[in-house]
């Protein structure tokens, strides 16, 4: 499976609100998730890709779309 | 070895409801409770300052613990708010209570303030003698300076908290405390000088959810301790859908955890000793309980304390 389709799917696990098409959409703007569904979220990643996100990169903005996260991820070693 | 020896509060009469923010930021008040778990806040009157606050809220932990200001060998004043730069709130609680020739200083990390004041008076009581730690807020008048931002100004109310930290074990052994700050993402929250309060709201829940259940973990390892061996949680009532959230992480059945921040809001450094000082007075303390304390802050700093009802010596129940 795509690394995007892999966070859609954990995405999908919190999501309020339609996942955007759109790659550089904010999930934040968009109603998909708030702060604390984040909270989960970036747990779920972290055992969904098996990667740690260290304090230094706990950030809003390294979760702001799927086109970030992708990003972060891929910048941490998961695929 | 340090203990708290009393605990006081005040709280200021205003109230301050849902459905008057609700109308001032056109939402509805379910969705205040969405976002917080809050209904009420208390609000200083015009005429109260902090100062007003913290004497009343020393003045009863000092009566709780049957002690007079004569014998205090240290004020801690602990706010985010002070009512100027310096000196400070210390120093006004000093001259109220007459306890003259004492170190008197402030602390101001916001809302861990107050768990950081424990955590000094606790390595220094041994020197300085008993040590008040009393931690007083406005914050409502700091939220009021324009522009208002719904998502603070919800989360906010007024009030005092106040605690004894004395030498010897007893009633309430501190037997362990951790506090530390990682200042990568302090800007997240802050308070300019000349500017309202400012918080980036998405930032301090990632960190404060993820550094107060570490805390406690760490804590509760360090001390070979499991959650279900803890009768009470007092947690820094920051927003009731954290505190749910932290609850649920770590485990805690909703019964182990004291929760007042509905009725007032977020208190910030006032908040985790207003819910003791309740606590106690409900006569929810009681001998061999092992009570964990937590909370997060500016610095951004977060901390945890481990205490044990260890005697019912105090003249108000302990």
């Amino acid at each position: 499976m795509a690394l995007d389709d892999k966070i859609r799917e954990a995405l999908a696990r919190v999501a309020k609100a339609p996942i955007p098409t759109d790659r550089e959409a904010s999930l934040f703007d968009t109603g998909v998730i708030d702060s604390f569904d984040l909270v989960d979220f970036v747990a779920d990643l972290e055992k969904e890709f098996q990667v740690k996100v260290p304090d230094n990169d706990l950030h809003p903005s390294k979760f702001e779309s799927l086109a970030r996260i992708a990003a972060y991820l891929s910048s941490q070693g998961a695929s | 070895m340090s203990a708290l020896a009393g605990f006081g509060h005040f709280l200021p009469d205003g109230v301050l409801s849902n459905e008057t923010l609700a109308a001032e930021f056109h939402v509805t008040p379910d969705w205040i409770v969405s976002m917080c778990g809050i209904q009420t806040r208390r609000v200083v009157a015009a005429e109260e300052t902090v100062c007003d606050l913290a004497e009343r809220a020393a003045t009863a932990c000092l009566q709780d613990a049957g002690m007079t200001p004569d014998k205090l060998g240290a004020i801690i004043a602990c706010t985010g708010t002070p009512h100027r730069q310096f000196p400070g709130v210390s120093a006004e609680v000093q001259k109220r209570l007459n306890a003259p020739g004492i170190p008197a200083f402030d602390l101001h990390l916001a809302s861990i303030s107050g768990l950081f004041g424990v955590a000094l008076a606790d390595r220094m009581c041994e020197q300085w003698g008993p040590t008040l730690v009393v931690a007083a807020e406005t914050m409502t008048r700091v939220l009021a300076q324009e522009p208002r931002v719904k998502e603070t100004a919800i989360l906010f109310g007024d009030g005092a908290g106040a605690c004894l930290v004395t030498p010897g074990d007893a009633p309430l052994a501190i037997r362990d405390i951790c506090v530390a700050s990682d200042a990568t993402f302090s800007e997240a929250l802050r308070m300019d000088f000349g500017s309202t309060f400012q918080m980036d709201g998405r930032t301090i829940i990632l960190h404060a959810a993820r550094k107060l259940a570490r805390a406690v973990a760490e804590l509760l390892e360090k001390n070979s301790l499991r959650v279900d061996q803890v009768s009470l949680f007092l947690f820094h009532q920051a927003n009731l859908r954290l505190l749910e959230r932290l609850m649920k992480e770590l485990q805690i059945d909703p019964h182990q955890c004291f929760i007042n921040g509905d009725k007032y809001g977020n208190t910030s450094s006032a908040s985790w000793l207003i819910a003791a000082s309740e606590a106690k007075a409900a006569g929810l303390l009681r001998p061999g309980m092992k009570v964990v304390i937590a909370a997060f802050g500016a610095g951004l700093s977060w901390g945890a304390a481990l205490v044990e009802v260890v005697s019912l010596v105090s003249k108000t129940g302990f």
